[in-house]
């Protein structure tokens, strides 16, 4: 199981990705990416929706309140421009990362 | 089924931020918490069970309660600074250079009563200027989505610092400078508020009104 401290770090882009694919719903964003990570990535309310709010002010995400087939309202979260953008650089970080650790630490990643 | 509002509300306490937005925040995450009981019901959980699993995951209130306030102070923080800081310093810094341009380039005040404390001046391609930089400045005050004080804030905050300047300084003047007559003072206090406050104020907040009125006939249309 992967410590808290280390998930957040992952979770800017674990959401930028799974929203990737398409508006998602909040719960649906913490399933698709536990789905997706063979439930290694697993998010509580505390670490996923704080970080949601913030990547939505920063311009990343766009949330509107959307009526399901069910009648239940529910907050969608899009992806905009900018989070489209930040999407390449932030992959590109993150593959430098697991290059590194993987000369100094003999860590290797599937 | 527990009503998943009442226990959020019960479990995140107060967020210190506006009521309907508040209200936004239970509802979405009474939402995630039911989706979770239900889909762990589906999957063959007894109802007890699946409860208990659902407000495990919903992890420490304490930190969510803090991570929300914080995210959102985060944003308010930045959308004041896009709907007041940003067009208000623009605003500020194209009147004054504007100002300073003019000067520069030999612009001389239509003055009243020149030589007398009472003189008022004209800096009439300034004025009639200002009300295109108020324009401007709420313009983009209105387009971060600045409310209606916001805009008028930003538009006027050439006039607004100077103010707050005059306000601070004159008052100290009036105070150590004994030789000239209170009434000279006075006087003289209110042509300046007239020159630098009254007159580009007026101007720049018909910037802001004609801004207003073609923003309205824009939705209109």
């Amino acid at each position: 199981m992967i410590r808290t401290e280390l998930k957040r770090g992952t979770a800017e882009l674990a959401i930028l990705s799974v929203l990737e694919e398409g508006p998602l719903h909040g719960y649906e964003i913490g399933r698709r990416i536990e789905e997706h990570s063979a439930g290694a990535l697993r998010y509580t309310l505390a670490a996923l929706y704080p970080l949601l709010y913030r990547m939505e002010h920063r311009g990343w995400l766009r949330a509107d309140w959307v009526t399901g087939d069910n009648g239940k309202r529910r907050r969608c979260y899009r992806l905009t421009s900018r989070g489209k953008k930040m999407l390449k650089p932030m992959r590109a970080e993150w593959a430098d990362l697991f290059r590194a650790l993987r000369q100094v630490a003999k860590v290797s990643h599937a | 089924m527990p009503d998943w509002r009442t226990y959020v509300r019960a479990n995140l306490g107060s967020l210190s931020m506006r009521r309907a937005e508040e209200q936004q925040v239970v509802c979405e995450l009474a939402e995630h918490l039911e989706e979770h009981c239900l889909m762990l019901c589906a999957n063959g959980s007894p109802e007890e069970v699946a409860i208990a699993k659902t407000c495990a995951q919903a992890g420490d209130w304490e930190e969510l309660r803090r991570g929300i306030v914080s995210a959102k102070q985060e944003g308010n923080m930045q959308e004041r600074v896009k709907q007041i800081w940003i067009p208000g310093l623009a605003t500020l810094f194209s009147s004054y250079i504007l100002l300073a341009v003019l000067q520069w380039a030999g612009t001389r005040p239509w003055i009243s009563h020149p030589g007398e404390p009472r003189q008022i001046f004209f800096y009439t391609p300034w004025l009639m200027a200002l009300p295109f930089i108020g324009a401007a400045g709420a313009y983009l005050s209105r387009r971060a989505n600045g409310a209606r004080w916001q805009v008028y804030f930003a538009a006027s905050l050439p006039v607004l610092a100077l103010g707050a300047f005059f306000l601070l300084l004159i008052p100290l003047m009036f105070v150590t400078d004994r030789q000239v007559p209170l009434s000279v003072k006075g006087t003289a206090f209110l042509a300046l508020m007239a020159n630098w406050i009254i007159l580009p104020g007026a101007a720049l907040c018909i910037g802001v009104a004609l801004q207003r009125l073609l923003n309205r006939k824009t939705i209109v249309n």
